[in-house]
């Protein structure tokens, strides 16, 4: 009880230092909020309405009452408003975070239903044909920037054979065929590039494990390949691949950017970086302190299943 | 359970993106319109944006308006004349907001008050202090008394920095407006949605039902919606993309010169404080580059101050009086006492490419007279902020005039005004401020020709700043669409006012 209490203080400790570093990082970065917003498209705002606008959103205030008040409203759970429109930071999230996640969980589908049985083929084939072609696709597909993949699937599929749009986003409740038809290219680019790196290390692991000691024993006990492929080589093979897999969807949490705007898919990335060029303090505060309670989060729950699974764990 | 032959199913897999393309299509009655960004806010009287601005002209409507002649023409009100030495007075039409109730008098003095007032954001708001007092003898009159006489008080009221919003209805997603389309459904970062108002004031007008706008930020991504049948039209075509869409018999590219890019100065430090290595750096950019690496050739040489062709100020004598000259701009540094040339700072953006290949050329050509020029490329956040504080010696700026009178130029050359990153830091101009103020007070056409010949013969030697060029501002569409107008220089970001115009043919 004691430990996962401390675990749980951990993490707390952290969400506060990153919500700390975040707003003063983003704070010392040169930009006026107010300023920006006032002077798009190249004009020149009259300075007095610019100050009007800074006292109205609050940036007049010294930084150290400007961080008691944010404080102060992360502890009610309140992620503040938006500088440019006033919209409620926690709402947009909640609206943007799903799509981000379902772009990665699609991805994911999609790569492990290609990366995996590629990667155990090739591993099985080991030097044929299969192998080779395989793996040199991988390696080009692990080369070429996301961007690229994305750019040429558009060119391809949208602008070249009309097969699909060239970008944007319906809800799925609003219009489900349509959602689906948005997601398949963003999910297809994402995927590439996972499944290039789930192939690989599903034939390295496959490999790995094929020439351990009990597969050979299992093999001179005449057990039936197919048994042992399933039952021990797969089986022990996906530790690894398992591994792999849940550190990169947690990099694409906050790394699909690119993605999100070559297909125009408004997603939690997007937000972040037109937040970012915006100024917009508390937009950027909420989202990076949403991605990071995510993996705190993540990390949290397999400290304690790892102490679950390990006495050792639990007294230290 | 229905069994479906090999055949059958591949005949239905071939079909799938035919059906995808016809459920992409729209109603003929829908103008689907690609927005370069989703605008940040839709406060009425707050500028923040093109995008904000093509929206809020659909939204609204102010007393007046620019026609798709570049003209001032009524908009809520149906007439207007000068009134006594420093008033104007407005006549209302019989038009109604998107609740039914009445435009009234009423309504429009709570509005400029609104804009004027000591707490207003708008954009207009240090131009409406010259306001002295706003009358509504009757509901459907109004007269705007001003400090002075100021001919170019329609101006400021034709742009649509100054709609007319129903009297208290201002709120945080706007106020009640009274423009040709009514707002029915927007998500934030993803799209708007517009229905006709059926109660515009314009007769047939607006001639299509629906205006749908999804959001491309991503100028490719733009690009590729408009060529893949998703959108009808898309605005900021990016310059690399124009050639393509020209060639594509299925599209229509329309183009003006409508911003411009130019260099400031820091009058306060440094050596641009000297005029003369100010116009030694006028003349030694050959400006062709520019809009050749810039924008792919799509752009104008821009040697004086900008003013459009099209404007009745033009004047050829002045038009071209920073030519490119090494020569010149080697005796004008001569006469600096740096004939050997000095090293400086150039602060631009590499977050906008225009931006970064201006810099670039500007770079090269003032290295070849031996001004050797380091380049400052922070975001474009960080550049905004230095040019406030005047964190440089000179910049690069890219911008647009309010309208297409000089008197719209104020913002950028006029250097009694308060320091702003839109125009040169600490470079007095009094001679400019004082020209612009007779000009806005001249309403005799001979005499404010006069005085604007002289002030561009001021700002030739002065240099408030040094224009490089005038940058095509692209709006593509398909050939089925028609009646929009892209209007030129200073109008240009007022374009929107035409698409109550717009209908498929």
């Amino acid at each position: 009880m004691l430990f996962v209490l401390k675990r749980i203080g951990v993490s707390v400790l952290l969400v506060w230092v990153v919500a700390t570093i975040v707003f003063l990082a983003i704070r010392m970065v040169p930009g006026d909020p107010a300023t920006i917003l006032l002077s798009q498209g190249g004009v020149a705002p009259d300075p007095a309405a610019v100050a009007q606008l800074r006292i109205q959103l609050g940036l007049n205030q010294p930084l150290g009452m400007q961080y008691v008040a944010d404080m102060h409203r992360l502890l009610v759970g309140d992620l503040g408003q938006s500088l440019q429109d006033q919209t409620p930071v926690a709402g947009e999230i909640l609206r943007r975070l799903p799509r981000t996640l379902e772009l990665i969980g699609a991805a994911a589908v999609l790569a492990v239903l290609l990366g995996l049985p590629a990667g155990l083929l090739a591993a099985i084939r080991r030097g044929g044909a299969f192998d080779r072609i395989a793996s040199w696709l991988a390696a080009v597909a692990l080369a070429v920037p996301i961007f690229v993949v994305g750019t040429l699937m558009v060119a391809i599929f949208a602008q070249g054979l009309h097969w699909a749009p060239a970008g944007g986003y319906v809800s799925f409740a609003r219009h489900p065929l349509r959602h689906l038809e948005l997601l398949a290219m963003p999910a297809a680019t994402i995927a590439i590039g996972l499944a290039a790196i789930l192939f690989r290390m599903t034939r390295a692991a496959v490999l790995d494990v094929s020439m351990r000691d009990y597969i050979r024993t299992a093999r001179a006990k005449g057990v039936a390949p197919r048994r042992i492929l399933a039952r021990h080589v797969l089986r022990n093979a996906l530790m690894p691949i398992v591994t792999v897999l849940a550190l990169n969807l947690g990099s694409l949490l906050g790394g699909t950017v690119l993605v999100e705007y070559v297909f125009n898919w408004p997603g939690l990335s997007g937000l972040l970086v037109d937040a970012v060029n915006a100024r917009d303090y508390p937009e950027v505060q909420g989202v990076v302190l949403v991605i990071s309670v995510l993996f705190v989060a993540l990390n949290l729950v397999v400290d304690l299943l790892y102490a679950l699974l390990d006495p050792r764990v639990r007294h230290g | 359970m229905v069994e479906l032959s090999r055949r059958e199913w591949l005949i239905g897999a071939a079909a799938l993106p035919v059906l995808a393309e016809t459920a992409r299509a729209a109603p003929a009655d829908t103008l689907r319109f690609g927005l370069s960004s989703y605008p940040p806010s839709l406060q009425p009287w707050v500028n923040t944006g093109t995008a904000a601005l093509t929206v809020k002209t659909l939204l609204h409507r102010g007393l007046l308006m620019f026609g798709t002649d570049g003209k001032v023409k009524g908009a809520l009100a149906s007439s207007w004349a000068r009134d006594g030495k420093n008033g104007w007075t407005f006549k209302l039409r019989d038009a109604q907001f998107h609740n039914g109730q009445p435009v009234t008098a009423a309504d429009v003095k709570w509005c400029l008050e609104q804009i004027m007032a000591p707490t207003s954001t708008a954009y207009l708001r240090g131009q409406f202090q010259a306001i002295a007092s706003i009358e509504a003898p009757d509901a459907k009159t109004v007269r705007i008394i001003m400090k002075q006489p100021t001919v170019t008080l329609p101006l400021m009221l034709a742009t649509p920095f100054a709609p007319i919003i129903a009297k208290g209805s201002l709120n945080a997603a706007g106020g009640i407006g009274a423009g040709p389309y009514t707002l029915t459904a927007q998500e934030r970062g993803v799209s708007l949605s517009f229905a006709a108002f059926a109660k515009f004031y314009e007769p047939g007008h607006p001639k299509l039902r629906q205006i749908h706008m999804p959001v491309y930020a991503d100028e490719n991504a733009r690009v590729a919606a408009l060529q893949s049948g998703d959108v009808d039209m898309i605005e900021y075509v990016p310059w690399q993309a124009m050639a393509g869409i020209q060639k594509n018999p299925k599209l229509l590219l329309n183009t003006v010169d409508g911003p411009y890019m130019a260099l400031a100065f820091n009058g306060g430090t440094g050596p641009f404080k000297d005029e003369r290595l100010r116009q030694a750096v006028a003349h030694a950019i050959r400006r062709e580059e520019i809009v050749a690496a810039a924008f792919f050739g799509r752009g104008t040489v821009l040697e004086g101050l900008p003013i459009t062709k099209s404007s009745e100020f033009y004047d050829p004598k002045y038009a071209h009086g920073w030519n490119y000259d090494p020569k010149l701009a080697k005796q004008l540094m001569a006469a600096a006492g740096v004939p050997n040339g000095f090293d400086c700072t150039l602060l631009s953006t590499a977050q906008y490419g225009m931006h970064l290949a201006t810099a670039q050329v500007v770079q090269q050509h003032l290295g070849a007279i031996g001004i050797k020029v380091k380049l400052d490329l922070p975001d474009w956040a960080t550049r905004v902020a230095m040019g406030n504080r005047g964190q440089y010696e000179f910049c690069v700026q890219g911008q647009t005039a309010d309208n297409n009178d000089p008197d719209g130029l104020s913002a950028y050359i006029d250097g009694t005004l308060p320091p702003d990153n839109a125009r040169s830091y600490h470079l007095p101009t009094p001679e400019i401020h004082k020209l612009l103020v007779e000009g806005r007070a001249e309403f005799d056409p001979a005499k404010r020709r006069a005085i604007y010949d002289e002030l561009q013969r001021v700002a030739l030697k002065v240099v408030p700043l040094a224009s490089l060029c005038w940058r095509a501002q692209g709006y593509a569409m398909t050939r089925n669409v028609h009646g929009f107008t892209n209007m030129p220089g200073g109008l240009n970001f007022y374009s929107g006012y035409s698409l109550e115009n717009v209908y498929f043919a």
